[in-house]
Order: structure tokens, then C-alpha cells, then sequence
């Protein structure tokens, strides 16, 4: 069961989503990370984040000009002031009547819907469900650094799939990659390149 | 087409053509006036007793500085901060009563912001809001004006900087932006006009119980344009025998108090304290007289001035006036390089009501009526026509 929420839907389509959270919320998710919005009626959408960013305004703007910042007006910043941190998420599968589809999810999340952080059991059924479908959603992705968001996601599904006594879960993954690569060798020279970084034996 | 250019950029060339005529002249006005600062300097109970003279005997409207006890140049080092200091801040905005939208109403939004010096606690901000709608909305002499909200927004402002200043651990000190005392607008007539009386009772209160709870308070005043130094110069300058006519004699118009004080103060530093010598002065008397003094906020070689107001009470404590000064400049420090007190901004923030905040407003009453039944205006077709957006780009 998913229980760490991480943040509220700003807005979303189809094949993606933003999440916005407080920067008091923002020890948790983490680049990579898969993430669920659970819907009505068992219906849940997964997503791997792909990108967090921090927006300024005119008052950060003008604060960093200062000789220094006060911890107080830091945690004023941070806590008090309407400066959202967004979590851009890329939609990679769903959940209907207890079966996992890695397809786009027939209708996207609406607006402030709850984010959860997916637990070590939830990234399991996911990503042990079928035969990695839900990586050509990555690899679709050109304009998002697909090896970086890659390495991140094997590594964190390596250390929960491991502990549940399956060691050999990154190497299932790495030889799927290599076969939806098999066309495109300066993709599949980039991936590799981030998972040796990852797993450099 | 909105603004015809050609006009505007002959207007724009006559007044280019006659600057440096006119800034020449300013530039020896001010030179001059800085030279008087310091010939006066130190005439501290010849001046007062003169100004005196001229508000008893010819014109008792006489809006100028008085001197109290520094000489006229004295210039004031920044104090240390005091080691623990609740600071408040408070500042407010209105939404009026718009004829033209769908439901009339108007609201009152003030922020206030605590923070605590020597904590590591993040400062609390509170936002007030009130709503006023059907009979709160009008006067005896029709809808309320955008004068008697205003005055009702300045007064809740000052009424929940001290209800939160008795909660707060002392010492304290609150701010507001802009001048101490309540501005009584011309456009308060008849009811509205004793509804000021009213709330000029009530805010006279709130100043004697920050004063009873030992409260350090104060009004700042960004990039200030007033002359009251100056006008004491005009006053010092002027013959007894002139005295009559002093209402019309302007020798230095055009020279402003910053003018004198910008070349004085380095970075930090104070000018000496002031009374406000003005109408208001029947007003606001005893501990709560209006004094004022100008602070250079800016940064070595970059100076910045700002006129704080405070009331007598704070002005005649060596120890409160030292604690403001330095806290004011500390405020104004974590801005970085445009200064003004972070809290007083944040102040801002948290009471200004959007346009977008207002549409959902609107919404929100026009909601609850209908689901009630009642019968909900329309806008008006100007208000409507003004919010056509304008022709959208192809992209087809």
C-alpha cells in the first residue's frame, strides 16, 4: 500500500503530469522515483519523475543579492511563501480491477489529486509485471534524458527487487533494453553508459 | 489607436529642453539649503520658540520639523541589535464596492507577519479578512466610499498589530508602511466624515496601549518626499517682520529633506529626531506626539533614505529609539540590493488580494445566492465589454 504522499496534481495529460508539493515535502521523492495517483474505484496511474524544479520570483531574485540570508527568512521562504516545488512526472502504466496495464492510462489524474511515493512492494508488482513494456514509454521520451532517468529507475528497482531474492531483476532489464535498442545504437551507446555508471561490474 | 506618440514626443522634447535650466537652479537651491542646515544647526531652542510664534500668532497650519534636542546635522551610528526582539509587521489591502460586477461587496484584507529575533523559529503570518455586504456597505449618504474602507483597512491594521504586539513576548516592535497617523481624506463627508472621528478615537487607544505594554512602534516611509526640515530653514530664514506672510514664502521650493540628509547620513547612520509640527499635532498629543527622523538604509556608495515616524514615547527612549534603528537597518539589509524591511514586504504579500482572488470571491457569493435562491446581478455590458480578450493568434 502507498502511504508517503509527496504532493497534489497541478496539471496533466495523457502521457504525463506535474506535482506540485512544498519545499518542506521535497526530502522525499527523488529523480527517478516511481510514483502512483490513486484514483476511484481501485484505478491508479504510475509515473517515474523525470524532472524537479524550483521556480524563483522577484523576492528570492533579490534576496540572493544580500551579503547574507537569516535562517529565519530562509525557513519563511520555505515554509510560509506560496513558491511551489514541481515534480514533472512521465505517465509510464495504470491499474484497473487489480491488473497492471504498462499502457498510457485511458484518462489522466485531475487536478489536485493526491501523489503518492510507490512503496518497495509496489515497484515490485510494477516492475516485475509483463516483460518491461513500460520502458518503450522511456525510450519514447526523446527530449528527456532517457539514460540518466534509466539508470536511476533500475538502481532503485535493483535494491527492492534484491531484497525480495531476485538479484538478477537489472540484468532482465539491461538485456530488454538492449533488445528495443537494437536499432538505434547512439541510444543504446547512452543507456548503457548511464547503467555502467550504476553498475560499473 | 490608444496614445497618439507625435504629441507625447514633442511634450517629451520641450521637457527634456528646459532640465538643465531647471536642475541647475535646483542644484544651487539645494547647496544653499544645506549650507542654512548648518548654520542652524545648533539654534535648537531659538527655532523651536520661533515656529511657535508663527503657529500661535499668523499661521496655525504650519506644517514643518521641530527641533527636540539634536542639532540639526547630528548624525546617528547604527546600534547593535537587540539580543531578543518579537518584531510585527502589518499591512493591508481592499477590495471596493464595484457597481459594475455582478454582486456589490467590498473586503478588507491585513497581514500580519511575527518574527522572533535570537530564534531559530520561522516567522507566523496571519491574514485578517472581513467582508462587508448589503447594510454594511452603505452610509447615510449612500455606498460606502473608497475613503471610509480605506480608513477601515488602516485601522485593522493597527488594531491587530497591537492585539497580537499584547500577545507576543517582549520587548516588541511593530511597523507599518507609510505615515503613523490615520489620513483623514477629503472625500469623507457627512456620516463617513464622523465615522473618522470614530475610528481617530480608536486608533488614539490602540497607540496608548502600545504605549502601557511598552510597545516600540513606528511608520516607514520609502523614498520620502516631504520638506519639513526644509520648511523649518524657511521659517528660520524668514524676518519677524514677515511673519504674516509666511503661508506664501517658498524660498526653497524644490528642495526636498532628502536633499540635506543624503549628503549627511552614511550607510546605517540616522539624522537627529524631530516633532511634526502640523494640524494634527492638536491630535495627537503627550507620549503619542508624531516625531520623525530619516535612516540611510542603502549600503556604503549607495545610499538610500527613509522617514520613520514614531510616537513621542518611543522618540524620548534612548533604548527603544536604538532598538528600532537597528532593526529597521537589519530589515532592510536582508533585501539585498533594493532596501526596504523584509517583513513589511512580506507584510504586503500576505495581504494583498489578487484579481484572480477577487474573481473567486465574486464567484464564491454569487454561488451561495443562488444556491439560496436570490436572484444574482448581472455585470454590467462596460465591465463586460472591457473583458473581451483581445483578438487571439491563428495557429491553426
Amino acid at each position: 500500500m502507498t502511504t508517503i504522499e509527496i504532493g497534489r496534481m497541478l496539471r496533466a495529460g495523457t502521457s504525463g503530469f506535474v506535482v506540485g508539493c512544498r519545499v518542506s515535502q521535497l526530502n522525499l521523492p527523488s529523480f527517478g522515483a516511481l510514483v502512483s495517483v490513486p484514483l476511484e474505484d481501485g484505478y491508479q496511474v504510475y509515473g517515474l519523475i523525470h524532472d524537479i524544479h524550483i521556480d524563483d520570483d522577484g523576492l528570492v531574485r533579490q534576496l540572493v543579492t544580500a551579503d547574507g540570508v537569516d535562517a529565519a527568512v530562509i525557513a519563511d521562504n520555505r515554509l510560509n511563501r506560496n513558491v511551489p516545488v514541481e515534480m514533472s512526472v512521465l505517465t509510464v502504466g495504470y491499474q484497473q480491477d487489480g491488473r497492471i496495464y504498462h499502457l498510457l492510462p485511458p484518462r489522466p489524474p485531475l487536478s489536485l489529486d493526491m501523489i503518492y511515493l510507490c512503496s518497495a512492494e509496489d515497484i515490485r508488482r510494477f516492475t516485475a509485471d509483463g516483460r518491461f513494456g513500460y520502458l518503450r514509454h522511456i525510450l519514447r521520451a526523446k527530449d528527456l534524458p532517457v539514460g540518466e532517468i534509466l539508470a536511476a529507475h533500475v538502481q532503485q528497482a535493483q535494491a527492492v527487487h534484491a531484497s525480495a531474492g531476485n538479484p538478477d531483476w537489472a540484468v532482465s532489464a539491461t538485456k530488454e533494453l538492449i533488445v528495443l535498442l537494437r536499432d538505434d545504437y547512439p541510444s543504446l551507446m547512452s543507456v548503457l553508459s548511464a547503467l555502467t555508471d550504476v553498475f560499473p561490474s | 489607436m490608444a496614445l497618439d506618440f507625435l504629441q507625447i514626443r514633442e511634450q517629451v522634447r520641450q521637457l527634456g529642453e528646459n532640465a538643465p535650466l531647471r536642475e541647475q537652479r535646483l542644484q544651487e537651491l539645494r547647496q544653499q539649503t544645506c549650507m542654512l542646515l548648518e548654520s542652524n544647526a545648533h539654534r535648537i531652542e531659538e527655532l523651536r520658540l520661533k515656529v511657535q510664534d508663527v503657529v500661535r500668532s499668523h499661521d496655525p497650519s504650519l506644517r514643518c520639523a521641530l527641533p527636540v534636542s539634536e542639532a540639526l546635522d547630528d548624525r546617528f551610528p547604527q546600534p547593535d541589535l537587540p539580543p531578543q526582539t518579537t518584531v510585527l509587521a502589518a499591512d493591508g489591502s481592499q477590495i471596493a464596492p464595484d457597481r459594475h460586477a455582478e454582486v456589490e461587496y467590498g473586503l478588507t484584507n491585513v497581514g500580519v507577519i511575527r518574527m522572533v529575533y535570537g530564534s531559530d523559529a520561522p516567522p507566523e503570518t496571519t491574514a485578517f479578512t472581513r467582508l462587508f455586504y448589503d447594510e454594511d456597505l452603505y452610509t447615510s449618504t449612500g455606498m460606502m466610499s473608497d475613503a471610509l474602507l480605506a480608513l477601515r483597512r488602516d485601522l485593522n491594521e493597527r488594531t491587530m498589530l497591537a492585539r497580537q504586539a499584547a500577545q507576543a513576548t517582549p520587548p516588541v516592535i511593530t511597523f507599518t508602511d507609510g505615515l503613523m497617523e490615520i489620513y483623514a481624506s477629503k472625500e469623507l463627508v457627512g456620516e463617513e466624515s464622523s465615522e473618522f472621528q470614530k475610528s481617530l478615537a480608536e486608533y488614539l487607544d490602540v497607540l496608548f496601549q502600545m504605549q502601557s505594554l511598552g510597545v516600540i512602534t513606528a511608520g516607514y516611509v520609502d523614498k520620502p518626499g516631504t520638506n519639513l526640515v526644509v520648511r523649518l530653514l524657511e521659517v528660520a530664514i524668514t524676518p519677524e517682520a514677515e511673519f504674516s506672510e509666511i503661508k506664501k514664502r517658498h524660498p526653497l521650493r524644490g528642495v526636498y529633506d532628502i536633499d540635506l540628509y543624503y549628503p549627511l547620513l552614511g550607510a546605517g547612520e540616522r539624522s537627529p529626531v524631530f516633532a511634526v509640527q502640523s494640524p494634527s499635532s492638536k491630535v495627537y498629543t503627550g507620549p503619542l506626539s508624531l516625531h520623525f527622523f530619516y535612516l540611510n538604509v542603502g549600503r556604503p556608495g549607495r545610499a538610500w533614505l527613509a522617514r520613520v515616524e514614531i510616537p513621542a514615547w518611543v522618540a524620548e527612549n534612548p533604548r527603544m529609539l536604538d532598538d528600532l534603528h537597528a532593526v529597521l537597518i537589519h530589515q532592510c539589509r536582508v533585501m539585498g540590493s533594493r532596501p526596504y524591511p523584509y517583513l513589511l514586504h512580506r507584510a504586503h504579500e500576505t495581504a494583498l488580494v489578487s484579481l484572480q482572488e477577487k474573481e473567486q470571491i465574486t464567484a464564491m457569493i454569487a454561488l451561495e445566492l443562488r444556491r439560496r435562491g436570490v436572484k444574482v446581478g448581472e455585470q454590467s455590458s462596460k465591465q463586460a465589454a472591457k473583458e473581451l480578450s483581445s483578438r487571439a493568434r491563428y495557429e491553426g
